[in-house]
């Protein structure tokens, strides 16, 4: 096997996208290598080793990360859709709870039954306005977005604790969509420094 | 315009994408802005490869060269390590591609030059300014430039 092609072979270690822009330059570069060295000596392969053990590693950790930052794209749609799921869960939580009310009124209601479903519409209103607050991505409206959250949070689990009205599913919704979304705004963002990779 | 767009994604949708596409952007002004001094301190590898290019367009294997002559022997870079410290300082706009022409010295395959930018110009000079008031705060503690007794 010539040694261009076990250079090949090395070159595998590095990022697809890195060796399709560079690739062809290195191996240019290792043939020069070659003319001007004794490619039949261990110091030869250790040094050509080393260099990619080196440098493949910081470049595949590089290409990661940059798959990571394209991602917010993705975040943002995702985001956008929470946004919209949460402005419809808070229309129809308050909805909801106006049409027990109705329901409760020709019945009987008690005292903790009708705190819980005040509680309730509070806290479907807050998930409304904090859905509307995730659609504008700015720092006030994450801000406000995180306050109305945690607000409808505290206040969902109080109706839950006061009068057990609510079913399994809007529990999990009511409860699981807010911390779904302070876990999402809460999530660092990135920032960009200069980086010069694990060179030596 | 964002109305243009209502029909395919809504117009919130495209004002949300409009956002971050702004954001984005502005992160590369910011990165634009950066003073000479935000890149510092430069790996040696790298403040040797664009002390090299500061003869003018090279190619990798003359830069290779170059880097090994100036350091006498102690920096040796491998293609890993130069091609992977040009693909971060082409991303940071340090270095610019040239031309894609065959080397004279060499006549074989075409090859691919690259050459500093004002602003890797600005950085290799700030950091050499670092590493030179190094130098004399090291000599005014007599820890370089006297004879030993």
């Amino acid at each position: 096997m010539s040694a261009e092609r076990i250079y090949r072979l090395l070159l595998r270690a590095y990022p697809p996208d890195f060796r399709s822009e560079y690739g062809r330059e290195m191996v240019l570069l290792f043939r020069d290598q070659c003319r001007e060295s004794d490619v039949r000596t261990l110091g030869f392969w250790a040094a050509v080793i080393w260099d990619v053990a080196c440098s493949a590693p910081a470049l595949r950790a590089e290409a990661w990360h940059t798959r990571g930052r394209l991602s917010t794209r993705t975040m943002g749609v995702i985001m956008k859709l929470a946004a919209m799921l949460t402005v419809l869960v808070g229309v129809l939580g308050i909805l909801n709870a106006g049409v027990e009310w109705g329901a409760g009124v020709t019945g009987t209601i008690g005292g903790m039954h009708a705190l819980s479903l005040v509680l309730g519409v509070f806290a479907s209103g807050l998930l409304l306005a904090a859905g509307v607050a995730v659609l504008r991505p700015t720092q006030q409206g994450r801000q406000a977005a995180r306050l109305a959250l945690i607000a409808s949070l505290v206040l969902i689990v109080a109706a839950r604790l006061l009068f057990p009205w609510m079913s399994i599913f809007s529990q999990l919704v009511g409860i699981g969509l807010p911390v779904a979304l302070l876990i999402a705004l809460y999530w660092p963002r990135k920032h960009s420094t200069p980086s010069w990779g694990s060179t030596p | 315009m964002p109305g243009t767009r209502a029909g395919r994604g809504g117009y919130i949708g495209y004002y949300i994408e409009y956002r971050y596409i702004e954001e984005g952007a502005m992160v590369t002004r910011r990165r634009a802005g950066r003073p000479p001094e935000a890149y510092l301190p430069l790996p040696p590898a790298t403040f040797h490869i664009l002390l090299a290019l500061a003869d003018g367009e090279l190619h990798g294997y003359a830069i290779m060269k170059g880097v090994a002559a100036r350091s006498e022997g102690t920096v040796r870079l491998g293609p890993g390590t130069l091609y992977g410290s040009l693909k971060r300082l082409l991303e940071a706009g340090l270095v610019e591609e040239g031309d894609e022409r065959a080397a004279p010295e060499r006549g074989d395959e075409r090859r691919r030059y690259y050459r500093l930018t004002h602003l890797g110009l600005s950085v290799v000079r700030a950091e050499a300014r670092r590493l030179d008031a190094m130098v004399r705060a090291a000599r005014r503690k007599k820890l370089i430039g006297v004879r030993p007794a």
